[in-house]
Formats: C-alpha cells, sequence, structure tokens
C-alpha cells in the first residue's frame, strides 16, 4: 500500500528498464492490485506516440508524456507536468493522490531523471523519490548488458530489481544473470514477476556473473515514426515488416504499433526479432481511436531509406 | 493442419493475425502476396500462392522452387536462393544499385 509521508511531499515510484523489459504488463498488474494505492501514472515514451497507455486502463490519473525521452530530450516536459501535479494536489486538491508513479521509456537512464528532480528548486520540496524499480528481461539481459552501456546504467541506478520473462532461462543462467545484478547493484532487491505476477525463481548463490565487456561505441538508438494511415492495410505492412525484420532484427531493437485490421486494432510488439503474437485491442471510443502507427526502435536505420522503402513496398500498394 | 501432408506444422505466425473471415483471410493472402513479389522481384525472385494450397511457393529462376509454410520461413529460403538477405532497405530493394 502507499506509504503516507508526515512531511506532505509525494513518493514518486520510477519504472525503468530497457526497451522490452516488460515495464507496461509489471506496471498494469500493480496497478490492478493497488500497490501504490490512488496514483497519479505518468508513461513516457521516446517516440513521439503513446502505445503504453492503450495497456494501462488501471491508472486513477494517466498521462503520457511522448516526444522525447524524460532524462534528455524530454526532461522540461517532465518537470513541468511534475509541477503541475503537485499544483492540483494543493489546497483542494490535496490528498486526491497517494503517490506518483513514472514508466520511463525504455531509453532512459533513471539516475539522470533522479538527479533532475532534484535540482529543481519546486520539485525537491514537493516530491521525493520512493524507490527505482528497474526491470530485467531475463532472455535478453545477458546481451544487453554485455552490450548496451545504458542497460548497465539502468541496473546501477535500481533500488528494487525485477527479472520478467524468466520462464525460458534455466538454473545456471538465471544464477549468472543474478550475480551480474548483484555486482552492478549490490543494494538492491532482486525479485521475479511474469506479467507482474510475483514468481519466485531458485537461483545458486555461489555462481559467477557475467563477463561484462567495455561497450564498444554503437550507432545511437533512434526512434523512427511511421504513419500507417494511408498505408495499404496491415496485410502489406505486415509482410514489408517480416522482411525488414528478418534482415535487420538485430539492429531493430523494438517495434510497436497500433493498425486497424478487419478483425479489429491490432497491438503489434516486437523485440528484436521476436514480435508477439498480435493482441486485439478493445475499440476505441468513436473519434478518439489513435490513428494508425508503427513505432520503430533501432539503429544504423537512414530515415530517408525507410521512409522510401514504405513509400515503395507498402503505401504504394 | 492438412491430414494429407502435415502441412502447416505450427500455426499462426504473426503476420497470419487480423483477418478472421475466410474472405478476408483471402485477401490477406493475395495483398501479401504482391508485396512479397514487388520485394523479391529485386532479387530474380517469385513466389506464387493459389488461395487453395497452404502456404506460399517461392520460385528461383534456376527452376528450383519450394514450398514455405509462412512468411518467417519464405524470407529465410528466399535469402538461401538469392545468397544474401532480401533487405527492403537495401540498394537493390530500391532500385540505387
Amino acid at each position: 500500500m502507499a506509504d503516507v509521508r508526515s512531511d506532505g511531499r509525494l513518493p514518486l515510484t520510477i519504472v525503468g528498464g530497457f526497451l522490452g523489459a516488460g515495464k507496461s504488463s509489471w506496471l498494469r498488474h500493480q496497478l490492478y492490485t493497488r500497490r501504490f494505492g490512488r496514483v497519479h501514472v505518468l508513461v513516457n515514451e521516446a517516440a513521439e506516440l503513446p502505445v503504453d497507455d492503450l495497456l494501462l486502463g488501471r491508472a486513477d490519473r494517466l498521462e503520457v508524456l511522448a516526444g522525447g525521452c524524460a532524462c534528455c530530450t524530454g526532461r522540461a516536459a517532465l518537470i513541468a507536468a511534475l509541477r503541475r501535479i503537485c499544483d492540483d494536489a494543493t489546497g483542494a486538491g490535496a490528498g486526491a493522490i497517494d503517490a506518483l508513479v513514472l514508466e520511463t521509456s525504455g531509453l532512459a537512464d533513471p539516475a539522470a531523471i533522479a538527479g533532475a528532480l532534484q535540482e529543481d528548486p519546486v520539485l525537491v520540496r514537493r516530491i521525493v523519490l520512493a524507490r527505482t524499480i528497474v526491470l530485467v528481461d531475463a532472455g535478453a539481459a545477458m546481451e544487453q548488458l554485455a552490450g548496451e552501456h545504458l542497460a548497465r546504467r539502468q541496473i546501477e541506478a535500481a533500488d528494487e530489481i525485477v527479472v520478467t520473462k524468466a520462464a525460458g532461462t534455466d538454473l545456471p543462467q538465471r544464477s549468472r544473470l543474478v550475480a551480474t545484478l548483484r555486482l552492478l547493484a549490490p543494494g538492491a532487491a532482486v525479485s521475479w514477476a511474469e506479467f507482474g505476477v510475483e514468481a519466485p525463481r531458485e537461483t545458486d548463490p555461489a555462481a559467477a556473473p557475467f563477463d561484462l565487456p567495455e561497450p564498444e561505441a554503437a550507432a545511437p538508438i533512434l526512434a523512427h515514426r511511421l504513419d500507417a494511415r494511408e498505408a495499404g492495410g496491415w496485410w502489406a505492412l505486415s509482410a514489408w515488416l517480416s522482411a525488414l525484420l528478418h534482415a535487420r532484427g538485430d539492429r531493430i531493437v523494438r517495434i510497436k504499433g497500433v493498425i486497424t485490421t478487419p478483425a479489429g486494432r491490432l497491438l503489434l510488439q516486437s523485440v528484436r526479432h521476436h514480435v508477439q503474437p498480435p493482441e486485439i485491442l478493445p475499440d476505441a471510443p468513436q473519434g478518439a481511436g489513435d490513428p494508425d502507427f508503427i513505432a520503430l526502435i533501432g539503429r544504423d536505420i537512414d530515415e530517408q531509406r525507410l521512409l522510401r522503402s514504405w513509400d515503395t513496398f507498402v503505401r504504394a500498394l | 493442419m492438412c491430414n494429407a501432408c502435415g502441412f502447416p506444422a505450427a500455426p499462426g505466425h504473426w503476420t497470419d493475425a487480423g483477418a478472421s473471415s475466410p474472405g478476408d483471410r483471402l485477401r490477406l493472402r493475395f495483398t501479401r502476396l504482391a508485396v512479397v513479389n514487388r520485394l523479391l522481384a529485386r532479387y530474380g525472385l517469385t513466389a506464387r500462392d493459389d488461395g487453395v494450397t497452404p502456404g506460399l511457393q517461392l520460385f528461383a529462376p534456376g527452376g528450383e522452387w519450394v514450398l514455405v509454410p509462412d512468411l518467417e520461413a519464405l524470407w529465410r529460403e528466399a535469402a538461401r536462393l538469392a545468397g544474401g538477405p532480401i533487405d527492403p532497405l537495401s540498394d537493390r530493394a530500391l532500385g540505387l544499385g
């Protein structure tokens, strides 16, 4: 349940983790069980489109900060949103919410966000950082921690680490992962969850951590948006996308999208090569539906080339 | 699954989502085929789908052909026949090379 603080500051929980770690799925369940009490949820998306809010119907208040990662380009928007929430929680609105939860984008460094809150003269008096919870995808963690400096910084910032998607892993793999996490974040509690539900798993405390080489300087990860409203429909789009993922799945870190099909609105999500079975979303209220889009997050993708390919193979149909 | 040939072995590639009626499923197959062929043409390959046989048939110029259950397998086989990945962002696919 929520902690009520005597100094009146609102506790803020930062939920972080690499792209595809399962932040929204986990948070969806926490909201359902009311772990945080009456909560105002802020969702930050690095790509200029809200997807995760479609998953989070249970928050008392939900706000999406799209258009920039809150630890760098979107920092001003985050600070402004938090100040507004604090203003609303004063006077007549006092006591309406117990806590704030910020779901960061997968590209955010939680420590940078915590730093920004500390530096703001208003927020430092109104908001207290309660904890930073970082989610880790058990299957993808080794590769991410070995290759992505950002993935390590996220772990280092955690007070609490939740390992997700551990169903397909074996004991030595899990044990080495936990040893690595303890090495990076010695003070953090490590727990296990499947779709937000706690699922304890056995590990061997004597296991050795993964080797963590110095990550080589890689091209930055960028978000690209494709407008799917005028595309040749889901069928053309999925065919093109499957070819793209097959050829470049190692460089496309994440895909998210919402596309209208005759069977309903499909929520499309992928992590690297792995595309999850598309989920059919409830119909949007009339006129309020988000236009169809695809967000493609990856490195070494030339924007001009991407748009040209989209026009040639998908839109022209 | 077809009980004569055991095909397709595994149900439900993600690209098969989005069509629930038989008419939509048929439209899905033909719309998809047009996109696939537009891309394969740059590599000298052709895919066919008669709407009856399950999966797609992939043809190489030398006469070699394979039957593939889904697009995942199609791109894999096409890469093998073309001697390199079928990349929609490459110079070859975009007609720049």
